[in-house]
């Protein structure tokens, strides 16, 4: 029985991975697709749960993993355009945790 | 991903609902957890990610998603539809959209508004030609100091042919009125939020009625990817993918020049004849980036690769250049020191890209540096060293590729 749990849950995984990638058109005249799930591979560290918050309600987490080893004025020079630029909306005392974080984790820490 | 758009855009500009933002805020709390395990992908440069619609293509982020095509497809003449690359600017991107409810605006200062469907559009005369499409920060990886921004390799372009109705022809059936100065260019992709600016691009009226300025339904010959602008796109051949519009819904003609956030502050260029600045310095005056700079690559053989001793090779690469078509490419396979011309490939018009291809057999085993420089017919050439400006820009030095011969 077991055995046969397992098999079935592993033709769902592949039912599943299957169907992602892949354009759904149901009429003619209506296109649909559906995005793949995204993954997050920020480092953890003090701060982490501020910046999952306040940056990916806009983008993804590799927007941050993807960019330089930024020194701490960078960091913290990116997060102001996001506020003042982009618009997004993050406290001050968010803002300082958030650079801190990113300088610690993904830049030259100062 | 929180936005299906069905062609009622109030549906998505105020769509971003409480609800939603806590649907993301747990997603990314779940994730989270997810993404504290130990991953064998994780670190490496490169992880191939296959989207709908796409072939395995290089992530660089997935929300709103930028994907790179791999180099090995530019040794195709066209770049297939499912490897082109993908860039989108906001998050809020069309995941659906309904032909029946779905309409092209013309508005602003014309003589009639027109809501026009994808069959009416496709009643202008139809146009199509191959025209490299390339995202204004392709290669951003390479600048030194680094920049901030999408940290593109060379995959962030193609050579596609698109079809479609002239621009000019649409707005002639709109009726530009006198006083005109920009027109404006709204796709269906919105913000998170109404603090986030919507990405609207303007041209100016004289650039928007040249003849091959189109609104695109086709790429090489079916229907374009939702992820590449399904229904229609905007075709600025020899311009930067910045005015290419995707899923393009709105046009507006203007008296006045568009001051939107996506002209009057990003995609800018220092306003120096090189577009370029000392490296690490801010510019004083900045323009509208606009169009595309002369450029080769190699392709084929790859860069780090080898290849043995006395066999015959051909290397290969592509050339373009902003909109004039390429006069030669020369090619040294000593690090600079000599040089041999190339020999192009077919023509397809002064907005594609053209191969080249430079017989080779090397005598001597050792490391060999291979670099192609292309000049186009009016003199424009690239520079042996990257150009520096803030926003990672035009890049286009001549490249060298490295080749292990044993």
């Amino acid at each position: 029985m077991k055995k046969i749990a397992i098999l079935f849950s592993i033709i769902g995984v592949i039912a599943i991975c299957l169907a992602y990638g892949r354009a759904e058109v149901s009429t003619e005249t209506i296109k649909t697709i559906t995005l793949p799930p995204e993954r997050v591979d920020l480092k953890q560290g003090k701060g982490l749960e501020k910046v999952l918050i306040n940056c990916q309600v806009c983008h993804s987490a590799d927007y941050i993993t993807m960019q330089p080893i930024f020194s701490k004025a960078q960091w913290t020079a990116e997060v102001n355009k996001m506020i003042r630029v982009y618009g997004a909306r993050i406290s001050e005392e968010n803002a300082k945790i958030i650079s801190d974080y990113l300088s610690e984790n993904y830049g030259r820490g100062q | 991903m929180l936005c299906k758009h069905d062609g009622k855009e109030d549906s998505m500009k105020d769509g971003f609902t409480r609800r939603d933002f806590l649907k993301t805020a747990g997603m990314a709390t779940a994730m989270a957890a997810l993404g504290s395990l130990p991953s064998p992908v994780l670190g490496s440069e490169m992880r191939l990610v296959k989207y709908p619609e796409k072939t395995e293509l290089i992530l660089l982020t997935s929300r709103p998603p930028q994907l790179e095509t791999p180099l090995h497809y530019f040794k195709e003449a066209i770049t297939p539809n499912e490897a082109l690359f993908v860039r989108w600017h906001i998050s809020g991107i069309p995941t659906s959209v309904d032909l029946n409810t779905w309409r092209l605006k013309i508005g602003g200062n014309v003589d009639r508004m027109l809501e026009l469907t994808l069959d009416e559009i496709k009643k202008f005369e139809k146009v199509a030609y191959t025209a490299v499409l390339q995202c204004s920060g392709n290669s951003r990886r390479f600048f030194d100091p680094r920049v901030p921004g999408g940290q593109w390799g060379d995959g962030a372009m193609g050579n596609v042919t698109w079809t479609g109705a002239r621009l000019k022809d649409i707005l002639s059936k709109a009726g530009i009125k006198p006083g005109s100065v920009q027109v404006s260019f709204d796709g269906l992709d919105g913000p998170p939020f109404p603090s986030v600016p919507d990405l609207v691009k303007s041209l100016p009226v004289d650039k928007a009625i040249e003849d091959d300025i189109l609104v695109a339904y086709e790429m090489n010959g079916t229907p374009l990817l939702m992820l590449n602008g399904f229904p229609t796109r905007m075709v600025v051949p020899g311009w930067y993918a910045t005015y290419w519009v995707k899923s393009l819904h709105e046009i507006n003609v203007l008296t006045r020049p568009f001051e939107g956030f996506w002209v009057k502050t990003a995609y800018r260029i220092p306003d120096t004849p090189c577009g370029c600045v000392p490296p690490g310095t801010a510019p004083g005056k900045t323009i509208p980036i606009s169009r595309m700079t002369t450029r080769s690559l190699i392709i084929d053989p790859a860069n780090r690769s080898s290849t043995p001793l006395n066999k015959p090779v051909e290397i290969m690469g592509i050339a373009f250049s902003g909109g004039y078509s390429i006069k030669d490419v020369i090619v040294s396979v000593d690090g600079g020191k000599t040089w041999g011309e190339a020999r192009l490939g077919r023509d397809m018009g002064r907005y594609a890209w053209i191969q080249w291809f430079f017989p080779w057999r090397p005598l001597k085993p050792g490391t060999y540096t291979l670099m192609a420089k292309a000049t186009n017919s009016i003199g424009e050439s690239q520079p042996f060293e990257g150009l520096w400006n803030p926003g990672g820009y035009l890049w286009n030095k001549v490249e060298k590729t490295e080749v292990v011969v044993k």
